[in-house]
């Protein structure tokens, strides 16, 4: 069991459903936070999350939401603070792909894309820095990607909405340092989760050998790291990009 | 009571702003004419909710231009 180092914390996670968001859910609540979470799409797998945080020992909180829209961030987050009594922390996690060969990419493909993964981040963010600086305290942790500091072919899109998340990051860290807010990315490279499911098997075997490590990170992995970002611990530490990924991208 | 809270009110303004009263007409425009800038009106709101317990919404923030508009906000919210 960890140890309770987030114990009386509140916060957002995004896209907590599936893959990285829900073990980051879940991490931060064994923990000892109170996590309330915005998804999409499954309500069955909300569902079953919110069970799984209340048997990790706290009463969880879900939203229904489409990140893509301000309005419903601004609701969610004022939603958590009338029933959670305030907001300590938020991971923008919530993210999708349309990988595609550039030259077959729809503008659709492209902009739902940047519109949810990007612009997502930025109405989350944007919903609870007002609170935060208020307060003069705040966490925020941006999970973005590899493929938006390497890029990764067929992934224009994907790459250019997580590097943009890494731009955001470093600006918003630097604006707010100073109000005792911290600002962070995690950027995870290959992780077993239904976004690499699909990877076709001599791809996935590519991939792999190319993994110093030798193998695909689990989602636990990362949340290990969001844990780590929003602990005291990691006080002095703002503005960074920090891969968690078995060693396959070693460059700055 | 009014001037009471127009005094605590020039005094938060005040002290965020660090310029003394005086230097702070009531209708002076805090950003174009006193010097102050957005994050210090974050600071005057937060100031103005602990001190008199009120909320203000953030959408107000942009109407906190001058001394009198700003006691008159708080004015309101306090009747809430």
């Amino acid at each position: 069991m960890e140890n309770q180092e987030l114990k009386g914390k509140v916060g957002i996670v995004t896209g907590a459903s599936r893959g990285i968001g829900r073990a980051v859910a879940l991490r931060l609540v064994k923990e000892g936070a109170r996590v309330a979470f915005i998804y999409a799409k499954s309500d069955d797998m909300a569902q079953s999350l919110l069970k799984e945080l209340k048997a990790a020992g706290s009463e969880g909180l879900s939203f229904k939401g489409d990140v893509r829209h301000y309005e419903t961030c601004r609701e969610f987050v004022d939603k958590v603070k009338e029933l959670f009594g305030g907001l300590d922390f938020l991971v923008n996690n919530a993210g999708i792909t349309r990988d595609r060969a550039f030259m077959m990419m729809e503008p659709s493909e492209w902009q739902e894309v940047i519109d949810t993964n990007l612009t997502g981040y930025f109405n989350m963010a944007r919903s609870a820095i007002v609170t935060f600086l208020k307060q003069k305290s705040g966490n925020i942790v941006n999970i973005s990607s590899v493929s938006g500091i390497s890029g990764t072919s067929r992934q224009a899109n994907y790459a250019a909405s997580k590097a943009g998340i890494i731009g955001l990051t470093k600006a918003l860290a630097k604006e707010v340092a100073g109000y005792g807010i911290r600002v962070n990315c995690v950027a995870p490279g290959y992780i077993e989760t239904d976004m690499t499911a699909s990877l076709k098997e001599d791809l996935k075997a590519k991939f792999t050998a190319a993994i110093p490590k030798g193998r695909f990170g689990k989602p636990e992995e990362v949340a290990a790291v969001v844990a780590f970002l929003l602990n005291e611990r990691s006080n002095y530490l703002t503005g960074q990009v920090i891969k968690v990924d078995g060693g396959l991208h070693t460059s700055w | 009571m009014p001037d009471k809270m127009q005094e605590e009110i020039l005094d938060i303004v005040s002290m965020v702003v660090e310029k003394e009263k005086k230097q702070i007409p009531l209708d002076a425009h805090l950003i174009q004419e006193v010097g102050a800038d957005s994050m210090m009106a974050l600071e005057i709101l937060a100031a103005l909710e602990k001190k008199y317990r009120i909320v203000i919404p953030e959408e107000k923030l942009k109407e906190m231009t001058t001394v009198n508009r700003i006691i008159a906000m708080a004015k309101a919210a306090r009747k809430k």
